[in-house]
């Protein structure tokens, strides 16, 4: 499966298992809370579209609760705040993510890193 | 198909599209005024796929406005209904809605049981049913029409409307507006124009002026002849 059925695919999928406890989840008042027409959602979620913007993107995953970093992976896209954190500090921050990715870092990995840096902050 | 479709008679479909309404606002909350909510019956109460495409090119026939797949429970409307992205298609989009919503009450059980066994042998995507203005006579989609008009117009609500727009119970005898509107317009004899309440009532409830003035007239509120039916009057047309 294209990563773009896969994106549509699980927004229908968290929608409809949403529209059959609460109407607002119907694909036309849902299309209305994230601004796009009922024909390009239902062809979007069909595969047959490409991901919208990932500030709309965002507003889905919030009124679906899900992790937005979730759908935006999905979408082949980042979270739009992410280049402008990169561009803060670009060499330090460019190294800290490529060691972690060449280290071949697991996701457990990372969570306890963040985790860390975390508890490092606070005291 | 249409060989297998039974005679329903008219008061038998609307206690159907009457029960549909009454289920719906037991589960979501009861609907007391209008518009009827057509796209959540059938999404959330029905939990039909309901979605939008391009139905002549995708299935190949010309016309098509809506489609019906029983066994994948899954509705499509054609896009040039789409009523956000062409607001003056309302009506007719929540029209074609409740059409498909009469089809799936009214007729799914006719494909369920035969569907299950045709698609051993048949394995493509085909609709069980397609729905084409111009077939509006078959007794299939002829029932599915009726059962739209009651879904989206219940009695109850449309007389609590007749009475605040028009401002008494009674009837209007619509004979006088008709032959003014026509002559305006230029109508022949067997195109009737709509009225002005029925268009003004037709808004609240999202429905074209047209469904709301045969509607209106089914329930004798508004007459469109001055006297009595005269000798060659066979009475309202039933299959409008």
């Amino acid at each position: 499966m294209t990563a773009i059925k896969e994106f549509g695919k699980r927004i229908k999928e968290l929608r409809e298992a949403k529209k059959r406890d609460d109407p607002a989840f119907s694909l036309r008042r849902f299309g209305q809370a994230v601004d796009l027409s009922p024909t390009f959602l239902s062809k979007l979620e069909n595969g047959e579209m490409s991901p919208p913007k990932a500030e709309k993107i965002e507003k889905m995953a919030e009124l679906l609760g899900v992790d937005a970093d979730e759908l935006l992976a999905l979408a082949g896209k980042v979270s739009p705040d992410l280049p402008k954190i990169i561009q803060k500090t670009p060499v330090a921050m460019a190294e800290f993510l490529r060691t972690a990715n060449e280290e071949g870092l697991s996701e457990k990995e990372i969570q306890k890193l963040t985790e860390q840096i975390r508890k490092r902050k606070k005291v | 198909m249409t060989s297998i479709v039974k005679f329903i008679p008219r008061d038998k479909i609307e206690a159907e599209a009457v029960k549909t309404l009454c289920d719906y606002g037991r589960k979501y909350g009861d609907v007391v005024s209008p518009p009827v909510p057509a796209e959540e019956i059938i999404e959330s109460l029905l939990g039909l796929t309901l979605g939008f495409d391009d139905l002549p090119e995708v299935l190949k026939t010309p016309g098509v406005l809506g489609a019906t797949w029983v066994l994948d429970r899954k509705v499509l409307i054609d896009e040039t209904l789409d009523p956000e992205v062409y607001p003056q298609k309302e009506g007719r989009f929540r029209f074609t809605v409740a059409h498909e919503i009469g089809h799936w009450q009214l007729h799914s059980h006719l494909y369920l049981t035969n569907e299950k066994q045709m698609k051993l042998f048949d394995m493509d995507d085909k609709p069980s049913i397609v729905c084409r203005a111009k077939d509006r006579k078959e007794p299939m989609e002829w029932q599915a029409d009726v059962f739209a008009g009651y879904l989206l117009m219940p009695e109850e609500m449309i007389r609590k409307s007749w009475l605040e727009k028009y401002g008494m119970n009674e009837p209007y005898v619509a004979a006088t507006e008709i032959g003014r509107l026509s002559t305006k317009l230029g109508l022949g004899e067997d195109n009737t124009p709509t009225v002005e309440i029925a268009r003004e009532i037709a808004k609240d409830f999202k429905v074209s002026g047209q469904a709301m003035q045969i509607r209106l007239i089914g329930m004798g509120l508004i007459q469109v002849r001055d006297q009595g039916p005269s000798i060659f009057d066979g009475g309202v047309d039933d299959t409008n």
